[in-house]
């Protein structure tokens, strides 16, 4: 863990599971971990790792390659790249979602068989700022 | 209170008829995306453009010399070069921008736009139409969720469908359904001259490429 007191400038790399609630410059590559940053977390960094959650500040490009998460305390500007991302109420975001789900369209749920137009609708509200 | 619902879309089937399963898709959202809208299009290869310009409202005047309309505008909506836009979410923005703002949106989306962009959007069917203040998002291939947002969004001054089409300039009206709340749902097509057309640029350019590399 990182914490809230701690800042720290440059590269931070891993092959464990992090936690930020400080200050972090530069980039931070956790190659197959779960990056968690929290509410008092302040990135201004690259962020690479399989799995991201992120209750805090987040300002840079993100790649997760299994999901990101932005959680409804979360602030990310930036270009994010993932499978899957949740964008919980409240979240605020402002960039660019890639999207690729990795296989054939076809063998997936596609664009004209969707989802039941009377499927529960996740009560999202989700700001940029 | 807040209330949630979903609507069957004409139209929405007619916006993905234009591009097939495969293809790579770049889509801009000038709204808060939700979380059904991340969902659907997730299922292929897709670059999603957030812009949540209701959170901007309401926006500077023009002269404000500081930080005026446009270049405030540029500064939040900065895409990659050569970025072309295939479809774009415009749900009630329209409703929020005066005359002023609208054309410097649309002058800074023109070179995003190309000639297979196509739009949707909501509007109104007169400018009398009260105010619905909803957030939308995409359920699935015809159909939209919405819910009532959160908090007041300030400047709702709707156009008339007339003057609406006479500010898109660079969008032509394919279709418009009337929703049963005197809102209009529209399809879009951009009207992008041949010869500025982004595509047309790059095909131009390969080709200028291809005849001096064949000299």
């Amino acid at each position: 863990m990182i914490g809230p007191s701690i800042k720290i400038k440059g590269e931070v790399t891993g092959e464990e599971d992090l936690l930020i609630q400080g200050k972090v410059e530069g980039t931070i590559t956790l190659k197959d971990q779960e990056l968690s940053v929290g509410e008092s977390g302040r990135v201004t960094a690259d962020i690479s790792a399989r799995v991201i959650k992120i209750e805090g500040e987040v300002t840079g490009d993100t790649a997760g390659s299994e999901k990101v998460v932005i959680a409804r305390s979360g602030n990310v500007r930036g270009n994010i790249v993932a499978p899957r991302v949740t964008l919980e109420d409240g979240a605020i975001f402002k960039g660019s979602i890639d999207m690729d789900p990795g296989e054939p369209a076809a063998a997936k749920p596609t664009l004209t068989a969707q989802q039941s137009a009377n499927s529960p609708v996740p009560g999202l509200d989700v700001k940029s700022g | 209170m807040s209330h949630s619902s979903a609507q069957v879309s004409q139209l929405l089937p007619a916006l993905f008829r234009n591009f097939d399963e495969e293809q790579r898709l770049c889509v801009l959202h000038l709204g808060p995306p939700r979380q059904d809208t991340l969902d659907f299009f997730s299922t292929r290869r897709c670059r999603l453009h957030i812009v949540d310009l209701f959170a901007e409202l309401p926006l500077p005047a023009e002269q404000d010399t500081s930080h005026g309309l446009t270049a405030h505008l540029r500064e939040l909506l900065q895409f990659p070069a050569a970025t072309v836009f295939d479809i774009c979410l415009f749900w009630d923005l329209f409703n929020y921008l005066d005359a002023t703002a609208l054309r410097a949106l649309l002058e800074i989306l023109g070179p995003c736009l190309g000639a297979s962009t196509v739009a949707h959007g909501f509007s109104v069917h007169n400018p009398r139409t009260p105010e619905q203040a909803m957030l939308y998002g995409i359920n699935g291939a015809d159909a939209i969720g919405m819910r009532s947002r959160p908090a007041a969004v300030p400047g709702y001054s709707p156009h008339s469908q007339n003057r609406l089409l006479e500010l898109l300039e660079c969008f032509q009206l394919e279709r418009t359904v009337l929703l049963t709340d005197k809102r209009l749902e529209m399809l879009l097509r951009a009207r992008v001259p041949q010869e500025s057309a982004p595509q047309t640029r790059a095909a131009q350019a390969g080709a200028a490429r291809g005849r001096r590399a064949s000299a």
